[in-house]
């Protein structure tokens, strides 16, 4: 549609301005992180990286980093798998409890974390299960899980079922099929599924709250010193998150573009 | 309505190249060409969809480039239809009414009637539009095209995707509703089955340019061009240059032919075409004429009503399509053909 | 004979099979965990036990105490965040769609990217941003000798932190929405007279309404359950319902007194959920042919 000059530069620099208007936390946050004095002044007075070298030096700040890793790998692990199958059943086959299955899969995303995090705290207590970070994977499963199935049921509506049918009438046994066919034509859904789940994992804190009992995931170092003991390590901490997500996403891109590059050589 | 030296580029690329093309008030013209010739590109510029990069769009001799498609007396029927997914049959046929302000209760009245032109049953008014068959489809498009009374109407290959019988069916349908309404249709199709059988006028379009303009019977048998000839069926062609006592040489057949009319003097060399159809089989005990040889049949087609032989000499192979009738030769006979030399086409190079 | 029994058995229970293990995870760790709550709410308070005998004094205390201030806000909270959401990511929507593919997924990236990073740390930033000697108070105060002081611990603050986190759940939905709107219908709705405003309202709305809807509902949904915002970027000027039920739970150790405020916030959370998605079709949304 033909549009005027003026709207089209409006409509261009109000997308621009939300854009940075979503980043500027994140700088601002940079920017604290490296101010010398134990509160955010602006303009910074003196700067000073010794917050950073605190953070490296903390064995906090290490335990913290790795409980986080290690949620975030297994969560994305078994959601993938979850997802998989999840999604076929989502898209691929005609079955009856179908569009119950739907509904009901969604629910647990449209629903307030804080709320969900606080009824798996009892529930846990009931099992006698101890709080810890494979509870925090279990929790963030329940609702990671089904946005990763959504991801991958998206891919999979795109599929072409006559596909399967042709290899099976060439001879191949459904696990061939399986594995030949339906993996590898779901491929970039499991790839992006995986990596949303690492990073939605990555970045929770409801969940991680109220779940994780003694094992600290970054997200939660960071509110316990935010409501109490503020320090710059705290933006510092940050940061250094926000750069390991932005390194994750960039190394999941480039993988995916590299393996994308190897196939069609 | 005119296009007057319009040229429209994506980037670097001519897309629509110099054309000059007037429609006359009421008549049916058909833009037919090869893919990416230009001809929906064309089509959108007089609709009002993109604009010219030069050039001029006129309506009865005044200027309508800077006018937008809701303010032209045209409407276009596009190739996917187009039809507003969550709208009833009689909600898509009414809506051009009901942006121009018209009462509900004529809004109605004047659907309807669209709706029995295009031969849907009134009963379909309040039917989901996405319940509908193709052909439905096709019909409510077209219903939907007329509604507002439009001067001209623009058809982007609506009925490319339907199977042949209602092709067929509908094609005369689009027909009869041009000449009951009088309206001027512009058409693209890539079926030259299909524009012959509908146009008053055949434009043939390719790279951005028009190669031909005339009537169905001029373009058919007298093209202006190689491609024109090749595009709009399947003909013959034999290289020749100019031999003795004015005839052609051809040095692939070894033989002299009668050109179709007294050579140029310029004329150094070119293709000489004929239609299969007239070609004719010749008896072998007939008196040898010009324009006669002799080759393998190796093959025959079965066109519906017609028979095409496919006849070999040396490396090259002719096409010679006749009625069927009995005493059908047989493969790999020896075979006796030829042409009269007014039929022949001679385009030099 | 046999593919044929095969194929049959197969549309009965792959479906069943693969969805199996997700059904399990959803009712073990979602499904039960709130029947446990409903269970807990109508136990005696205080109570740690979920078999007492039952009772409906929980329900009965917070409409006598003043929890209905906080469910009135969370409520207002969430209904003003929804709607500025709206007016915010629909023209946002609009023009991502008006670049080509590859553009225009890249720019929804980058829109959604902040969502991986924790929302106390974006949070923070803005309290950073806002607060006194912060970005905005000590920058203008550099530059012009005056500021604005600080801007958080109010209720506009805890919206504007609302708005921006949730902003992507609500911008995914409505692009996926628009996409449903196809180009060429648009042109014909053109070609057929209609103005820009008709074809906005006739034909755009309807067709992106499944996509608009959810990302309302969503945004709705969650903001409901919204904690952080009103701790960091309100500091405590005004409490939400997530919070007291966190509190009931954790200083007031009364378990069932929180799950009956974690009860009456579902029901008002799954009757927005019911309503609007009666009215929606998840398969053709998703894009199934």
């Amino acid at each position: 549609m033909t549009d005027s000059v003026l709207f089209r530069r409006l409509a261009r620099s109000y997308l621009a301005f939300i854009l940075v208007l979503m980043y500027v936390p994140m700088l601002i946050v940079a920017l604290a992180s490296t101010s010398k004095s134990r509160f955010f002044v602006f303009p910074v007075r003196r700067y000073d990286m010794k917050w950073y070298e605190n953070t490296f030096s903390s064995l906090q700040i290490h335990d913290g980093f790795l409980t986080s890793l290690t949620v975030a790998f297994c969560v994305a692990l078994i959601s993938v798998v979850l997802a998989l199958f999840g999604a076929l059943a989502y898209a691929r086959h005609d079955w009856r409890g179908k569009s119950f299955f739907q509904q009901i899969l969604l629910v647990p995303v449209f629903f307030p974390q804080s709320v969900l995090g606080l009824a798996l705290q009892l529930w846990f207590n009931s099992f006698g299960v101890v709080m810890s970070w494979q509870a925090t994977v279990f929790a963030q499963l329940v609702w990671i899980a089904p946005i990763v199935t959504l991801i991958m049921a998206i891919q999979a509506f795109g599929y072409d079922a006559s596909v399967e049918e042709a290899a099976g009438d060439l001879g191949a046994s459904r696990w061939q099929i399986f594995r030949d066919i339906t993996i590898p034509l779901l491929g970039p859904g499991i790839f992006s599924g995986f990596m949303f789940a690492v990073l939605l994992s990555w970045g929770n804190f409801p969940l991680a709250y109220f779940t994780s009992g003694a094992d600290v995931t970054i997200p939660e170092w960071l509110y316990g010193k935010m409501i109490g003991g503020y320090t710059p390590m705290v933006p510092a901490v940050g940061f250094l998150s926000v750069l390991a997500g932005a390194l994750a996403l960039g190394i999941g891109f480039s993988l995916q573009a590299l393996l994308a590059r190897r196939k069609n050589r | 309505m005119e296009l007057r030296g319009v040229d429209k580029y994506f980037g670097d690329l001519a897309a629509v190249n110099q054309i000059n093309l007037a429609f006359q008030e009421g008549e049916f013209f058909t833009l037919v060409g090869p893919s990416g010739s230009g001809k929906t590109t064309l089509l959108r510029m007089l609709a009002g969809m993109d604009k010219p990069t030069r050039g001029d769009i006129l309506l009865r001799g005044e200027r309508i480039n800077d006018r937008p498609a809701n303010w032209r007396p045209t409407c276009m029927v596009f190739q996917s239809l187009a039809l507003f997914p969550h709208m009833t049959v009689g909600g898509n046929v009414e809506y051009p009414l009901k942006c121009r302000g018209t009462p509900p209760a004529e809004r109605k009245e004047r659907a309807s009637r669209c709706l029995e032109l295009s031969h849907l049953p009134i009963s379909y008014y309040d039917r989901p539009v996405t319940t509908c068959s193709g052909g439905e489809r096709q019909r409510v498009a077209l219903a939907r095209a007329l509604a507002f009374d439009p001067e001209i109407l623009f058809f982007d290959e609506p009925l490319s995707a339907i199977d042949y019988r209602l092709r067929k069916t509908l094609e005369k349908e689009i027909k009869d509703i041009q000449r009951e309404t009088g309206k001027t249709f512009v058409y693209i199709t890539h079926s030259l089955e299909e524009a012959m059988v509908m146009s008053d006028r055949i434009g043939v379009m390719r790279d951005g340019g028009l190669a031909q303009i005339g009537t169905p019977h001029e373009i058919y048998s007298s093209p202006v061009n190689r491609f024109v000839s090749e595009f709009m069926g399947e003909v013959n062609s034999i290289a020749v240059t100019p031999g003795q006592d004015g005839k052609l040489w051809c040095a692939s057949l070894g033989a002299s032919i009668t050109p179709p009319s007294p050579l140029d003097a310029s004329f150094k060399q070119g293709t000489l075409m004929i239609r299969p159809e007239n070609m004719r089989l010749v008896d072998a005990d007939e008196a040898a004429d010009t324009n006669v040889f002799s080759g393998e049949l190796f093959n025959e087609y079965v066109l519906g009503s017609r028979i095409q032989y496919q006849i070999r000499i040396n490396d090259d192979t002719f096409l010679v399509e006749r009625l069927r009738e009995s005493g059908s030769p047989e493969s790999g006979e020896q075979i006796r053909f030829g042409w009269s030399a007014e039929d022949s086409m001679l385009f030099p190079e | 004979m046999g593919t044929l029994i095969s194929r049959h058995w197969s549309t009965l229970s792959s479906g069943l099979l693969c969805s199996a293990p997700l059904f399990i995870l959803l009712g073990l760790g979602f499904f039960g965990p709130l029947a446990l709550v409903v269970l807990y709410s109508v136990q005696p308070r205080g109570s740690f036990s979920p078999f007492g005998t039952p009772t409906l004094e929980n329900y009965i205390d917070i409409i006598e105490q003043t929890f209905y201030l906080s469910f009135g806000w969370s409520l207002l909270l969430a209904i003003i965040s929804t709607a500025i959401l709206l007016l915010i990511c629909y023209p946002l929507a609009l023009t991502i769609k008006r670049h080509s593919g590859t553009v225009a997924n890249i720019l929804t990236l980058l829109v959604i990217a902040p969502l991986f990073v924790a929302e106390n740390i974006r949070l923070q930033g803005w309290v950073l941003f806002f607060d006194k000697s912060g970005f905005l108070d000590g920058g203008l105060n550099y530059l012009f000798g005056f500021g604005p002081g600080s801007l958080v611990n109010n209720v506009p603050a805890i919206v504007f932190g609302m708005v921006y986190v949730y902003l992507p759940f609500m911008l995914f939905p409505i692009l996926l929405g628009l996409s449903n709107v196809p180009a060429d219908v648009r042109e014909a709705a053109l070609d057929l007279g209609a103005s820009r405003w008709r074809i906005f309202r006739d034909i755009e709305i309807p067709l992106a309404m499944p996509g608009i809807l959810i990302g309302s509902l969503l945004c709705f949904v969650i903001s409901l359950g919204a904690f952080s915002e009103a701790k960091f970027l309100g500091k405590g000027v005004i409490v939400t319902i997530a919070q007291d039920i966190e509190s009931a739970f954790t200083f007031g150790q009364n378990w069932p007194r929180g799950s009956a405020l974690a009860v009456l916030l579902i029901i008002l959370a799954g009757t927005a959920v019911f309503l609007a998605m009666r009215r929606i079709d998840l398969n053709k949304m998703l894009g199934s042919r």
